[in-house]
């Protein structure tokens, strides 16, 4: 049989998600600012709400 | 993370008190149905994670844990229904118990209670997936794609990237939904303008030439350039405030005509047919009323889930599991979202008639700012009151719901009251009978509207501009995600079926070793399609035999398990699962488990005795790694083919002179142990393929079995010159031998007056030595040390030596040759 593929330890596969997210929106040119504010959203604070993800997305920015 | 060394469990289920020793091995737990397997199942579950799944899933309606986990006669006192367990964990080196009890599910105690241990139960409670029944297995492969991506999403515990995927798609759909008004508003401001500079298209040459030409009528300096600041007005004076306003009379000939214009289009052919088409469809939406109140759920749940991230309910603070009620919600916003669907279509077509309400409203607005102009001003009141009146159904057709008032809204759209165009004709009378303007007030009056058109341009070109870099950073955000994630879980997908179908060639090698399989997530979805023998990928139900697919869904399972856990995948409950898997196939299944999760302990029941004898045959279980419900019943619970336990109860049926029911008890014992017993020491029977055998034809063989392996093994000793050992086997013969006279067992086909048939009609008396005449004889098959039955090792091929699970029982069967 192959040798399986896994993980040594437990795979946090959410937080895997969000770190290759940070990547992508940092080799797209996104703003530090936005990558700051997904890492503190996601990985930090864990939150996952519509309201939180779009004060990711824009900051405190009123919306025109 | 844990291993499970003993559990006990009082007053839970259909349990009242049970005490299981699994010593941190994998544990079989055997029994026909209805004898309290799954209470078993249940504990474990409860200990571990704080609730019971088969009382909290889909379609258990009343059922609850806190009244219905305990025992059906202290359902009033759930403090009485206790489970705990021992528990190593093996990272830590340690033993621990915990204990939790129905009054309080949600609270472990761990004792000795130290900080790693409660992280780790904490963990432990989070994986309800340490239990898998036969019916969440096939969920993982018979489900649609979009219900096997939530299945298999709750076990990856992969919510969390499905929530912000929904969340940063929801948020720049309505970040572009939010666009349009803007777009619609710059698009006036642009039509507006060149319309007060009379142009058909606005570029910095026609602006800045037909600017240039009534400049030169003031004697203006010509503007050379048209920047995003330039003041068409520049240099002009201001007008003196005492100077009454007048209206730019030509400017307001041009604007009557565009108001007029959308008015006519509002109840013109087109948008009577645009509103038809939506009617019909809200119509139908209207008429079922679980529709109605479904789009009206929808939106609340889809609110709602903004709530829901401290663990307190906002209304009334008490404390709640934020990932359970998350998953609570999603799972009734799925079966929402055929709605969602429908509701999208609908307001797709909603919006050209937003538009139009948009453009009435501010063609009409600046007609009422005209009307405004002179002294006294000229009455408008019909006219704002359809503008208030397009500005409200704009709101409500936005806002979708209720949807009785959305129909209410579309069924008055194309109406234009009269009054309003009474009011543009009064506009129109008295802009008619302005005298017409000199040559410089009428470059004044163009330029000075142009300016303000200008501006008001300008305005809702930034906004507009605002509002697009905004929802085009939230598409690009959303669309990097998905990618992303779709990028990870495309490789993790990968691995998962690599292991799979790995594990299910492993228990399949000999008809399908060239097995593949392909899970490909899109989208929220998961298609998940298996090879048929080289005919081509197909759904796993398309072709495959239940027998299989049950095999892939436990192959699943373990794939993603070993994904998830790696190396802390150290315990799993396999409630009765691989019911449909054929024989050869379980034993494939004992190989695998035991090579490829030697340090998973796995608990597994079922009510079947052989495939029980398979595990234990390939050594997936030790000889002391099961147990064997024999019955149940409600006041005392499941019972055990436990020796003490039988005799202990055989007595008591005896001491209440209730032979009938003795008898019956050692008979079904005697045919339990006389099956177990042949199984052990490979006795020659009779075959039957109903593998319903009668005690007569399982205790005399297994009976004659023992003693021709002890001839053999004094041939043994005596090739191998060994006299104290055939001393010694002569003397054990020779007791058994006795044994068995006593008993009578093999006199059962010669002399029917002794058969088990007539103990039935013995009176106590006469049964009580018989009882105890078995009782020895059982004795005689076991080791006098450990208690085990002797078992002939290995279990196929040439006979090599009886043995004892302790080892001191260990007599060579093999000649020296």
């Amino acid at each position: 049989m192959a040798n399986p593929v896994c993980p040594k330890d437990t795979a946090d596969i959410p937080a895997q998600v969000f770190e290759a997210f940070l990547t992508s929106l940092k080799t797209a040119g996104i703003s530090d600012d936005l990558v700051t504010r997904f890492r503190n959203t996601l990985l930090e604070e864990r939150a996952f709400s519509e309201v939180s993800l779009k004060k990711a997305v824009f900051g405190e920015r009123p919306t025109p | 993370m844990i291993k499970i060394e003993s559990i006990t469990i009082k007053e839970f289920r259909g349990i009242r008190n049970l005490t299981l020793n699994f010593k941190g091995k994998n544990f079989a737990i055997c029994g026909p149905n209805g004898t309290g397997k799954s209470g078993v199942v249940d504990a474990l579950e409860f200990v571990l994670t704080g609730n019971i799944s088969r009382l909290s899933g889909e379609g258990r309606g009343e059922v609850s844990l806190k009244q219905h986990a305990p025992h059906v006669d202290k359902r009033n006192d759930p403090a009485k229904a206790l489970v705990s367990a021992t528990v190593i964990i093996p990272s830590l080196k340690k033993t621990y118990t915990v204990e939790r009890s129905a009054k309080t599910p949600s609270m472990i105690k761990v004792t000795p209670s130290d900080q790693a241990a409660t992280e780790i139960f904490a963990t432990v409670q989070e994986h309800p997936e340490i239990v898998l029944s036969r019916r969440e297995l096939i969920r993982y492969v018979l489900a649609t794609p979009g219900k096997r991506n939530e299945e298999i999403q709750a076990l990856l515990h992969l919510d969390q990237i499905e929530d912000v995927r929904a969340g940063l798609q929801k948020i720049a759909n309505s970040m572009e939904k939010q666009l349009k008004p803007f777009e619609t508003a710059a698009t006036s401001a642009t039509e507006n303008l060149a319309r007060a500079l009379a142009i058909s298209e606005l570029s910095k040459e026609y602006i800045l030439s037909t600017a240039n030409a009534q400049r030169t009528i003031l004697g203006l300096p010509f503007l050379a350039d048209f920047t995003t600041t330039t003041s068409l007005k520049d240099g002009m004076s201001v007008p003196a405030q005492t100077k009454p306003q007048t209206i730019p009379k030509a400017q307001a000939v041009t604007d009557i005509r565009a108001a007029r214009e959308i008015l006519k289009e509002i109840s013109g052919k087109l948008t009577e047919s645009l509103v038809a088409d939506v009617l019909a469809d809200l119509n139908l939406l209207a008429a079922d009323k679980a529709v109605v109140e479904g789009v009206t759920r929808q939106h609340f749940y889809t609110f709602g889930l903004n709530f829901i991230e401290a663990e307190v309910c906002p209304f009334c603070d008490n404390e709640w599991d934020v990932e359970a009620l998350r998953t609570h919600v999603r799972s009734k916003l799925e079966h929402l979202k055929e709605l969602s669907t429908k509701r999208k279509a609908v307001e797709k077509k909603l919006l050209p008639l937003i538009t139009l309400l948009r453009k009435a409203e501010t063609e009409i607005n600046l007609l009422i700012r005209y009307a405004a102009m002179p002294k006294p001003a000229i009455e408008m009141r019909t006219a704002q009151e359809y503008v208030t009146r397009c500005n409200g159904s704009i709101n409500l057709l936005e806002a979708f719901l209720p949807l009785a008032d959305t129909i209410a809204i579309l069924r008055e759209l194309t109406d234009v009251p009269q009054t309003v165009e009474d009011a543009i004709s009064r506009l129109e009378k008295e802009v008619a009978v302005l005298p017409d303007p000199s040559k410089q007030d009428a470059a004044l009056e163009f330029l000075t509207i142009a300016q303000e058109r200008l501006d008001v341009w300008r305005e809702s070109r930034r906004k507009e501009e605002t509002a697009r870099a905004q929802a085009q950073l939230a598409r690009r955000v959303s669309d990097i995600y998905a990618s992303t994630s779709d990028k990870v879980l495309t490789g993790l997908y990968d691995d998962v079926q690599k292991d799979f179908a790995a594990l299910y060639t492993a228990i399949n090698h000999t008809d399908e070793k060239n097995f593949a399989a392909k899970l490909v997530p899109s989208m929220g979805k998961l298609g998940f399609d298996v090879d048929f023998y080289g005919r081509g990928f197909f759904p796993p139900g398309a072709y495959h035999s239940e027998g299989h697919q049950d095999g892939m869904g436990l192959c699943l399972y373990l794939a993603l398990m070993r994904h998830i856990e790696g190396a802390h995948f150290t315990f799993a409950v396999l409630d009765d699962v691989l019911m449909s898997v054929d024989t050869g196939h379980r034993r494939e299944v004992c190989v695998l488990l035991k090579k490829e999760f030697p340090n998973t302990q796995f608990i597994t029941t079922t009510h079947d005795p052989i495939w029980m004898r398979h595990m234990k045959t390939e050594g997936l279980i030790g000889s002391q790694g099961a147990v064997q419900f024999r019955t149940w019943n409600v006041d005392s619970g499941p019972t055990q083919w436990d020796d003490r336990d039988v005799w202990t109860e055989i007595n008591d049926y005896l001491a209440k002179n209730d032979v009938r029911s003795a008898a019956a008890l050692l008979r079904h014992y005697l045919e339990y142990t006389s099956a177990e017993l042949c199984h052990r020491l490979r006795c020659h029977v009779e075959f039957r393929g109903d593998a319903q055998y009668q005690l007569g034809e399982l205790l005399p063989p297994a009976t004659s079995r023992l003693r021709k392996l002890y001839a053999t093994a004094k041939e043994a000793a005596n090739s191998w010159n060994q006299k104290d050992l055939i001393a010694e086997i002569s003397e054990r013969d020779n007791d058994f031998s006795k044994l068995a006279q006593l008993s009578q067992v093999e006199q059962w086909q010669v002399n029917a007056a002794v058969h088990f048939n007539s103990w039935d009609n013995l009176t106590k008396n006469d049964f009580l030595p018989v009882a105890e005449a078995f009782r020895k004889l059982l004795a005689g098959f076991a080791c006098p040390d450990c208690s085990e039955f002797f078992r002939v090792s290995p279990d196929r091929d040439t006979a090599e030596t009886i043995r004892c699970e302790c080892g001191k029982t260990n007599i060579n069967l093999r000649k020296k040759t």
